[in-house]
């Protein structure tokens, strides 16, 4: 008998039928429906960095995912219940853990496949367009943890709770849950209640999270340790569902007795407390574990000491794309990350206009380049860096390029924005600054010389509501003077606009200059 | 002996459902009598190892039920037919009847021929392929019998075997279980007397959980000479019967 024609264990023939006559592949359509227009068009909408478009599978994936196994589950779980098939099955041998499992197994695999061949979808799309870097595998452990755990949840629901409304009340209660744990990771903290980082439901990331340093798999892991805790744990329960069935319908000690008496083997019943205490001890350990989290203070976001590696805080090696622009008559180098490289022409027109307006001036940037949004733990803005002085920006500038990501759709103020953050800098930093330093944010008449100058390179500043670098909101007075001043800077011929520019442009950055004496 | 019951006892709270039921039983079709409420379902279910004892001594095939070992080897040679079966509407009627063969643990080799021989015996082979959710109350009786004989089992376990079936269904029913019961013990608790008279060579009739008579169908048409009540003579003993046990 060759190996294609030997006969099935009995296992998986069993197996092979929860598999053919799941409910399922009868959802799928209407899943698949829900994960294009919630996850992939989300997806879509960020820029092809991996680890920011594997932040879905949590923030959005799992979203759905969750409320369609736990239903279905539950619907699978309180089969025998619903179907009045109990005594039936309880005269069968094979024990009954063995046969709910059996059962659960029908249904995760079609789940997990679903759930697998999504994340298969989303990374396969972005490996299309991304420039950098490898697919995220932990968002991939962490999301098929969750579909598990809640198929398991769901399962154990129906076997303890049969009805025809289970499965519709795991599905709302999964979803409700879900947004709780969204609710207390996006508000989360440092000092506050650590337990919100053991839900995967999560916010997005920084755009260029893991592409300057590593993202610690610490919190990943503890949702891993929690997740399959409770899942191995309901597994065990499910082992004893027969006996606790007969004891909630005990009546008197004998009863109890009884119902002790007739069910599964001791040894069944020893593994099955194993488990439960193993899975209670597991998902003890990751929510001790979560409470020892303290912030990163290399990348961002949270580390645990008992699980974090050293190795994970080194930065990664540099990967630059650049490209020159021949401004005046000399070089300017503009410099993106290599995980961004498909917006430097963007970011290089964006800037050639403005750099061609300032060029030769003093302090005026000889480069550009991208450094990382986060570093030694703190928030980093545009800025000037180096001598000669090189505009910094982050990834966040670059990456709003990419679709809808933060809500900002049009190219048009992203263009306007990228440009307002090099005359930010240009116009209040003090050239040779060792580090990257935000705007100061004062002077009305800095505001008006950089309305004028980007009104001259065609931008609006209305683009982005003028008034960027004041400190809260002008008075009419000084909004009068700042449009007058803007007014007659931008009258002016290009040349005497730079000449101006040359011989007042310490006073301006020193904020001694008021829009009155603006030419 | 496959059944060995001694003083067996079932309560629900205060009510005695099995009260005092004492048999032993060898391979033959055992008809199981009774009014509404008489205890028969306990019975059964006491017997296919679904509801324990309250108190009493019970042996089938020889084993201990109480014991793990034991009732794992009796319910892989026992069969149970419930008085309401549930099923799965979307499997189909061979895959329900091979389920139940995988979750008796048969030797998987032999489950293919097991149930095509099963579903012939009920007669549903040119329903096979169809969908339990498709079928008649009739025939998911019939799906309901396959799998309880699709193991071919030593203890055969029947409620209302014949509840739903056509005539003619019934007198094919009644020949399945004459020929079931030449090797094993076949219990069918019924209604019907007709299917007692006509299949089953011993008889028990029960009443407020005891039994209250047990020979021969011939025994029992007997007890009812000179009684009233009832259109055919084993209907006469039957009632003969219960109104002795009543008063």
């Amino acid at each position: 008998m060759s190996a294609l024609t030997m006969p099935l264990p009995g296992t998986a023939r069993a197996l092979r039928l929860e598999l053919k006559r799941n409910a399922v592949p009868y959802l799928l359509p209407l899943l698949a429906a829900v994960f294009y227009f919630n996850t992939l068009r989300t997806a879509d909408g960020f820029p092809p960095v991996w680890t920011l478009r594997a932040s879905v599978i949590s923030a959005h994936m799992l979203f759905e995912f969750s409320a369609f196994a736990g239903g279905l589950a539950a619907w699978a779980g309180s089969r025998e219940g619903r179907r009045k098939t109990l005594d039936l099955v309880a005269t069968t041998s094979r024990a009954a853990w063995a046969r709910l499992s059996i059962a659960l197994a029908g249904t995760l695999c079609w789940l997990l496949l679903a759930f697998l061949a999504g994340v298969a979808l989303l990374y396969g799309r972005t490996a299309f367009q991304a420039t950098w870097g490898g697919p995220p595998l932990w968002p991939v452990f962490v999301g098929a943890a969750g579909v598990t755990v809640v198929s398991v949840i769901g399962f154990a629901c129906g076997v303890f709770f049969p009805g025809r409304f289970t499965a519709p009340l795991v599905a709302i209660g999964t979803l409700l849950l879900y947004q709780a744990g969204m609710h207390a990771a996006q508000s989360l903290e440092p000092g506050q209640a650590a337990y919100a980082l053991l839900s995967p439901a999560d916010a997005p990331p920084i755009v260029d999270a893991g592409i300057y340093h590593h993202v610690p798999p610490d919190r990943a892991v503890v949702q891993v340790m929690l997740m399959a805790g409770i899942a191995v744990g309901l597994l065990g329960a499910l082992g004893l569902a027969p006996d606790l069935r007969r004891l909630a319908t005990a009546r008197s000690l004998a009863s109890v007795r009884g119902a002790f008496a007739r069910g599964d083997s001791w040894l069944l019943r020893t593994i099955a407390v194993v488990l439960i205490t193993c899975g209670a001890g597991m998902a003890a350990t990751a929510v001790s574990l979560a409470g020892t989290a303290q912030p990163d203070t290399i990348a961002g976001g949270w580390e645990i000491p008992a699980l974090h590696s050293s190795a994970v805080d080194r930065s990664l090696p540099a990967a630059q794309a650049c490209t020159s622009l021949n401004v005046a008559g000399s070089a300017f180098q503009v410099c993106v990350h290599k995980a961004f490289s498909f917006d430097l022409k963007e970011v290089a027109a964006a800037l050639k206009p403005v750099i061609a307006e300032i060029a030769g001036l003093p302090g005026a940037p000889v480069g550009a380049s991208e450094v990382a949004s986060i570093s030694g733990g703190q928030t980093v803005t545009s800025g000037m860096a180096g001598h000669p002085p090189v505009f910094t920006f982050t990834a966040d500038r670059v990456g709003l390029m990419f679709g809808q990501f933060l809500g900002m759709p049009d190219p048009a103020a992203w263009r306007a924005g990228f440009q307002m953050g090099l005359l930010d800098a240009f116009l209040t930093s003090q050239p040779g600054a060792g580090h990257p330093a935000g705007p100061t944010r004062s002077g009305a008449a800095q505001q008006a010389v950089e309305n004028a100058l980007l009104t001259a390179v065609g931008t609006s500043p209305s683009e982005l509501g003028g008034g960027q670098m004041l400190n809260g909101r002008p008075n009419a007075a000084t909004s009068a003077a700042i449009s007058a001043a803007t007014r007659r800077f931008l009258a002016l011929s290009a040349s005497a606009r730079r000449a101006w520019l040359a011989a007042h442009l310490s006073a301006l950055r020193a904020g001694t200059i008021t829009p009155a004496q603006i030419p | 002996m496959n059944v060995t019951l001694t003083d067996v006892h079932r309560s629900f709270g205060k009510n005695k459902a099995v009260d005092g039921v004492s048999l032993e039983l060898g391979p033959g079709v055992f008809g199981l009598l009774g009014p509404n409420g008489a205890g028969k379902t306990s019975l059964l279910r006491v017997l296919a190892t679904v509801l324990p004892p309250s108190s009493g001594e019970i042996a089938l095939l020889g084993r201990d039920p109480r014991m793990s070992a034991a009732r794992r080897d009796i319910r892989r040679r026992l069969g149970y037919l419930p008085q309401n079966l549930g099923y799965y509407p979307s499997f189909t009627v061979v895959e329900f009847i091979e389920y139940f063969a995988l979750l008796k643990e048969m030797p998987t080799s032999a489950v293919p021929k097991a149930v095509a021989a099963a579903v012939e015996r009920v007669d549903l082979g040119p329903k096979a392929k169809a969908k339990l959710r498709t079928l008649s109350g009739g025939m998911l009786r019939r799906v309901g019998i396959a799998q309880a004989i699709v193991n071919n089992p030593d203890l055969l376990l029947l409620d209302e075997p014949t509840a739903g079936l056509d005539p003619e269904q019934r007198v094919q029913f009644r020949s399945l279980m004459r020929s079931l019961g030449e090797n094993a013990t076949v219990i069918a608790s019924t209604h019907l007397v007709e299917d007692v008279g006509a299949a089953c060579s011993e008889v028990a009739l029960m009443s407020a959980g005891k039994i209250v008579f047990r020979g021969t169908p011939g025994e029992l048409t007997a007890r009812g000479e000179g009684h009233s009540v009832g259109d055919a003579p084993l209907e006469r003993g039957y009632s003969a019967v219960l109104t002795e046990a009543r008063s």
